[in-house]
């Protein structure tokens, strides 16, 4: 006895669309997914439906009022994946191989455009999109070339459309909750000197593939092969590397936190595993100078060699320190700084009242000590104060939901990441690569960030 | 020869046919090679196995000679028309993980089926549904039956839908992280002809994957 649901028997068994459309709806809603076709959905396209818009659209389509109707990739194995998944979860789409033949042909049927190409295809997709009247949210790294992220910030503003660019940690509230209520609205953690973020991943060989797109494909689309399609990050006419992949999402967080701009970079770092064209492993230090004067310091490390400690973020203050990740079991606490003068527990637990932390159930005490002379210079560790917040959707959804809020209300001030803070973020990032290769500290002039 | 001594032989034959039935061996299982890529997502799901913090799984004893008897054999599928990739993915032997390799399957509860081609004896199997990434596939069920619907004599050798969301009963395994290594189980000499596969979606999306299924067993 099959007591599955088929969606192909299913949908063969209807005897009229009519029939089909409040069934699916009831299932989808079920699902958690977006109900059929309305008058008012937002109706978008993606450009690029590899792992990253993958997910983009898996996200998009539990969002309601949001329905695809266009899908362009160069690979037709991604073009008949993402046509098939979302034809089985209530979209109709076509799909195209270029995307100006899709600019041209369905332009009237999208609003938005949902791009997740490599990094050097986005200025010119974007840009295209929104010269045709599109809302654009386009994948970080906004462009591996500075002068094409520029590029990009200038056609937004000429054309007024809407543009989000994809660091999602700008719309998740456990972030959000972290760096705007613990550390700027209660300042928790008193000033907040020095960051440190890393993302370490264990040694990986290039991805490969049993069938490939035919040559021909690949080089009318700029690629030499699909060793350097499928590796894109890995090599400089495409993307920017490890640091720029990774470290674009992270080093982001530090302008979030300080709300001002870098002064300096110093790294160092080096193709020294792989026999690859980026940098396989960068260690980055940034000099802030905040609006008061004072400067903070930052330290970004990237390895593409071992995995020790994962990804994460900390910022360290005087009265305590955030250790925050994506993946919350990676990161997802306050802890107090115990020292002689600062907020004692009781103070802490008023946050915890606030509903700013949880409150421990054991939390670490002041060492005291009658019969040994404790070096004033060692601090006791630091006690641990869980964040209250959780993400219960996919990473991505609520940066899509800000987006679409955004498109919907027609309300560019209502971004979480428009295309200048970004750019703000894509010249710190970029600069790192640079200081590797000249081997020299980077310094940054104030209109270095301005557009 | 009297009677007596036919039944001393008799018995002694039984002995040892017994004793060469229960002579076991580790199962092997060939792994293909790991591929975790892009970014690890926050998995949340109920009934998750404890981390074995690359300790490997307890090591399965089957019976000496088992092998792999799936190899090649039909697949059929609840979703009969796969969103990409081919039901014959599942048999075919290649269990690297790579952007064509898989078959992806509708979503909610679906299953795919391997027919053995004759009622043969089941002693283990692994399925590996897509090492791409660290996720968890909800609802793996596997039965065994001689009845291609499912409908009589039908064996739940592994089951880790813990809330019966599936309306296959309630399984008492635990969920499990994706990895190269597949999901092996041992399945204890269960006679039957066909070996159903069920899931019902992952943390990461809806739908239904499988790279390979490896039955392991031998002919009656």
């Amino acid at each position: 006895m099959n007591t599955t649901f088929n969606r192909r028997t299913f949908l063969k068994g209807s005897a009229a669309a009519a029939t089909f459309l409040p069934t699916f709806n009831i299932l989808s809603q079920q699902n958690g997914m977006t109900i059929g076709p309305k008058d008012d959905d937002i109706k978008v396209a993606v450009i690029g439906y590899g792992a990253e818009g993958e997910i983009l659209c898996d996200a998009a389509m539990k969002i309601p009022g949001v329905r695809f109707t266009a899908v362009c990739d160069v690979w037709l194995l991604r073009r008949q994946l993402a046509k098939g998944r979302m034809r089985s979860l209530g979209h109709e789409v076509t799909t195209y191989e270029d995307y100006r033949e899709m600019l041209d042909k369905e332009g009237k049927n999208f609003d938005a455009v949902i791009i997740a190409t490599p990094d050097w295809m986005h200025a010119e997709h974007t840009c295209a999109c929104l010269r045709a009247g599109k809302h654009v949210y386009c994948e970080k790294e906004m462009s591996n070339q500075l002068a094409k992220a520029k590029e990009m910030v200038l056609c937004q503003r000429e054309t007024g459309k809407i543009l989000q660019i994809g660091h999602q940690r700008r719309s998740n509230p456990r972030y959000m909750h972290a760096f705007n209520n613990v550390i700027r609205k209660e300042n928790m953690l008193g000033r907040v000197t020095h960051a440190y973020a890393q993302w370490n991943r264990s040694v990986a060989p290039f991805l490969t593939v049993k069938k490939p797109i035919a040559l021909e494909t690949l080089q009318k689309y700029g690629y030499e092969n699909m060793e350097q399609f499928l590796n894109w990050r890995w090599f400089s006419k495409y993307g920017g590397g490890p640091m720029v992949d990774l470290g674009s999402h992270q080093i982001d967080l530090f302008f979030w936190v300080w709300d001002c701009q870098p002064i300096s970079v110093t790294a160092i770092g080096g193709n020294d595993y792989y026999d690859r064209q980026m940098n396989d492993n960068v260690m980055a230090m940034y000099e802030f100078k905040t609006k008061e004067g004072k400067i903070n310091r930052a330290y970004y490390q990237v390895l593409t060699t071992s995995s020790r400690g994962g990804f994460y973020e900390q910022f360290m203050g005087e009265n305590g320190s955030l250790t925050i990740s994506e993946i919350s079991a990676r990161g997802n606490t306050v802890q107090r700084e115990i020292r002689a003068g600062a907020p004692d527990e009781n103070a802490w637990a008023l946050y915890a009242q606030k509903g700013l932390v949880v409150q421990p159930k054991k939390t670490v005490a002041r060492e005291v000590t009658t019969k040994v002379a404790i070096d004033a210079r060692v601090s006791a560790q630091a006690d641990g104060w869980p964040l209250p917040v959780d993400l219960l959707k996919p990473a991505h959804m609520p940066h899509l939901e800000n987006f679409f809020f955004a498109v919907r209300k027609n309300k560019p001030e209502a971004l979480n990441c428009p295309a200048l803070l970004a750019y703000e973020s894509a010249v710190a990032v970029l600069a790192a690569n640079d200081s590797v290769a000249q081997r020299k500290t980077i310094y940054f002039k104030p209109e270095d960030f301005h557009v | 020869m009297n009677l007596k001594t036919l039944t001393m032989v008799a018995l002694a034959t039984s002995v040892v046919i017994a004793a060469v039935a229960q002579e076991k061996e580790t199962l092997k299982v060939a792994l293909p090679k790991p591929c975790f890529t892009g970014t690890p997502k926050d998995i949340k799901t109920e009934n998750l196995e404890e981390a074995r913090n690359g300790k490997p799984r307890d090591p399965i004893q089957v019976p000496t000679g088992t092998k792999v008897i799936s190899k090649g054999c039909k697949v059929t599928s609840s979703d009969s028309e796969p969103i990409i990739g081919e039901l014959g993915f599942v048999t075919d032997g290649d269990k690297d993980h790579d952007a064509t390799t898989y078959v992806e399957l509708g979503p909610n509860t679906q299953w795919v089926q391997i027919d053995l081609g004759k009622e043969k004896q089941v002693d283990a199997a692994c399925v590996w549904h897509f090492h791409g990434e660290a996720r968890v596939y909800r609802d793996v069920v596997c039965q065994i039956s001689n009845d291609p619907d499912f409908i009589d004599g039908v064996q739940t050798v592994f089951n880790n839908d813990h809330d019966n969301s599936s309306k296959l009963g309630k399984g008492k395994d635990k969920e499990y992280i994706e990895t190269n290594e597949g999901r092996p189980f041992a399945i204890g000499s269960v006679k039957g002809r066909y070996v159903r596969f069920t899931s019902r979606g992952n943390t990461s999306n809806e739908m239904n994957h499988y790279t390979e299924i490896e039955i392991y067993g031998k002919d009656l």
